[in-house]
């Protein structure tokens, strides 16, 4: 029975949403025939959109595995976009400016500096939540700005590109690009990263004592206290290696797309990508799935705009009205099933 | 008009305060909710969707009345959906705050856009002015911060005292505490915990939505796509360095908006030091008050924690 009633009302969310979406087409005067036909093309018209909705589910897809291991040992990391932000200053910093390695070994140290710096802006709020019970919803929200503004001074100052006026770290050397995986397009192995670190993260959380030890904690803190588990340092653990993937994703970003550290790489990854974890209810197999339906949603909104005049706000639109349904839902499920 | 040193921080003051209008209305209604224990991350979703709908009424009907009714209502309109989600479903308070924003984010950009098509020239709204108190608005330096702006300005101030007396004073004002505090022991001594913080969802947005018809009706006079572009994230961060005291968020929100107009003050006059540096400021300043309030915890007990009458 329960499977039926989750079943029939993801079916029952699925259609309002649509509906809504359908209504909003309408409402604009767009041609709804030629607006599904833009959304779906955009999404997988070709061989090259459906490579565009990987690229922009990569940083989703890390980011939310972030967030999901925070919020399976109860750590509201709503900090993701400030770890993305100090993932890339890391990943920059390593590419610019240390000293000559074969390729794949500095490609490799350079994400590895991206996951450090990441996971170091999310251990001090971890940190603190851990021993003074300081609460990180709003302290990762001020660490989020902060790196915001620590990117900004630095490509102003001690990064910039002292050959151009804007506001942009110099280029990184143009072999030092995460290899592409399917000539001509703008797909990268950042996506193989982001998988990779999807089956790492399910090992992690359900195959090893410490991953055991992070859903107890989550669960109920005060019996995995009871029962020796240190919840302190489980939770400093937790967030390092949440802000690290979302790190991973800054670090990505820079390596496969940018090429320079710069202000507003990020569209909002870092909150979207909480939304990807909710949808994916914080499992890996199902932050991937998130992930590039999230992506699809966007890339598929902002082609109905180019093609149907029907704005992309849209797809935020929808994005908002389905976490608000998923959430309603839980509600609803528990109250019946008791 | 003066210059020199005085001119210039009789200026700034000014600017202080005009900036701190919409960060202290959002803040005082953010104070009444995390009073009650609804911790409300949608407040930048409350604004934006208060500014959008004060526009759109001002500019039909050319009334700022009315156009005051419409941000309000937009306010409310988000803060309830945050309560009934957080009061009667208990879903997870943040989620839904951050759903919330991108819902509010995506209705108004999207009802703009369909409203007024791409324009590069914005249509217009009526917007408030000046209004000069006698005598008062002469003292100088802090006269024309104070006593020579628009009615907005001294709305604020009189909602500063009267949330005051609300919060403090009445019993209506304690039972919110108590709710926040202990909702448990409030529910036995009679007081209806989602009433209580119902009421609260709806101050905020009241009070949220005029912050937003503020940018609206008073700073801009237009309307455009994320009008309100993290203001109401520094409402929150004004909630905590006011420590939840209406008068705490009022200096608060001066404190924040006197780095904002120094700021823009540092740029044109062309420091070598990038504005960031002062933007950042008040983040800093809240993890650092956040720090030093260890131990001395002044947070409701009950913030952000659903209430389930039944569960033990």
């Amino acid at each position: 029975m329960k499977i039926i009633r989750e079943l029939g009302s993801l079916i029952l969310i699925a259609c309002i949403t649509a509906l809504v979406g359908t209504v909003l087409v309408l409402a604009v005067g767009a041609d709804a025939g030629k607006a599904f036909d833009a959304f779906f093309s955009g999404i997988m018209g070709s061989f090259y959109s459906f490579t565009e909705v990987l690229v922009r589910a990569t940083p989703l897809i890390l980011a939310g595995l972030g967030v999901a291991v925070a919020f399976q040992a109860r750590f509201f990391n709503i900090g993701a976009e400030g770890q993305l932000y100090m993932g890339a200053i890391g990943a920059t910093w390593a590419g610019l400016y240390l000293p000559a390695m074969p390729l794949f070994l500095h490609l490799g140290v350079a994400m590895m500096a991206g996951f450090l710096l990441g996971g170091f802006w999310a251990m001090i709020p971890g940190f603190l939540k851990s021993q003074y019970r300081i609460p990180e919803v709003i302290n990762t929200i001020m660490f989020n700005y902060i790196a915001i503004n620590i990117v900004g001074i630095l490509v102003r100052t001690l990064m910039a590109n002292k050959t151009s006026p804007l506001p942009m770290s110099p280029r990184l050397p143009d072999e030092l690009h995460l290899p592409f995986l399917a000539d001509p397009t703008r797909l990268h192995a950042g996506l193989l990263v982001a998988l990779v670190s999807a089956v790492l993260v399910y090992l992690f959380l359900y195959k090893t004592t410490w991953g055991f030890e992070l859903r107890a904690v989550g669960n109920n803190p005060r019996a995995s206290s009871c029962s020796g588990i240190s919840v302190k340092k489980t939770i400093v653990i937790s967030s390092l290696i949440s802000g690290g993937l979302a790190g991973l994703a800054g670090g990505s970003e820079i390596l496969g797309v940018h090429g320079r550290l710069m202000e507003g790489i990020s569209p909002e990854f870092g909150y979207i990508a909480i939304i990807v974890a909710l949808l994916g209810r914080n499992h890996p197999l199902g932050v991937v799935l998130a992930g590039v339906g999230i992506a699809a949603l966007q890339i598929g909104a902002t082609t109905m705009q180019r093609r149907a005049g029907v704005p992309a706000s849209i797809s935020l639109i929808i994005m908002g009205l389905l976490v608000i349904l998923i959430l309603g839902r839980q509600y609803w499920i528990k109250s019946r099933s008791t | 008009m003066e210059t020199g040193l005085i001119g210039i921080l009789t200026a700034l003051l000014a600017a202080s305060v005009r900036m701190a209008t919409p960060l202290t209305l959002a803040g005082l209604g953010e104070t009444f909710s995390e009073k009650s224990g609804i911790l409300n991350i949608g407040l930048e979703g409350i604004m934006l969707s208060g500014a959008f709908f004060s526009f759109i009424s001002a500019y039909y009907t050319q009334s700022i009345l009315l156009g005051l009714l419409g941000g309000c209502l937009g306010g409310v309109f988000i803060s309830m959906i945050h309560g009934y989600l957080s009061v009667r479903l208990n879903v997870d308070q943040t989620i839904a705050g951050l759903a919330l924003n991108f819902l509010a984010l995506g209705l108004t950009s999207f009802f703009f856009l369909m409203a007024f098509g791409r324009t590069t020239d914005l249509p217009e709204c009526p917007v408030v002015h000046q209004i000069a108190i006698p005598f008062l608005s002469d003292i100088p330096i802090i006269g024309p911060a104070f006593f020579n702006q628009d009615p907005f300005v001294y709305l604020t101030f009189l909602l500063v005292a009267l949330c005051y007396v609300v919060l403090h004073r009445t019993e209506w004002g304690i039972n919110i505490q108590a709710t926040g505090e202990h909702p448990r022991a409030a529910d036995a001594a009679g007081i209806s915990v989602s009433g209580t913080r119902y009421r609260a969802a709806m101050l905020n947005g009241v009070f949220g939505g005029l912050g937003g018809s503020y940018l609206t009706l008073a700073m801009l006079g237009f309307f455009m796509e994320n009008i309100t572009s993290g203001k109401g994230y520094i409402a929150l961060v004004v909630v905590i360095l006011g420590r939840r005291h209406p008068v705490g968020v009022l200096m608060a929100a001066i404190l924040v908006g006197a780095a904002e107009a120094l700021q823009f003050r540092m740029q044109t006059m062309g420091f070598g030091i990038p504005s960031q540096v002062f933007n950042m400021f008040p983040y800093v300043i809240t993890v650092l008050v956040l720090l030093f309030s260890i131990g001395k915890n002044r947070t409701p007990a009950a913030l952000g924690e659903p209430y389930i009458r039944n569960n033990r």
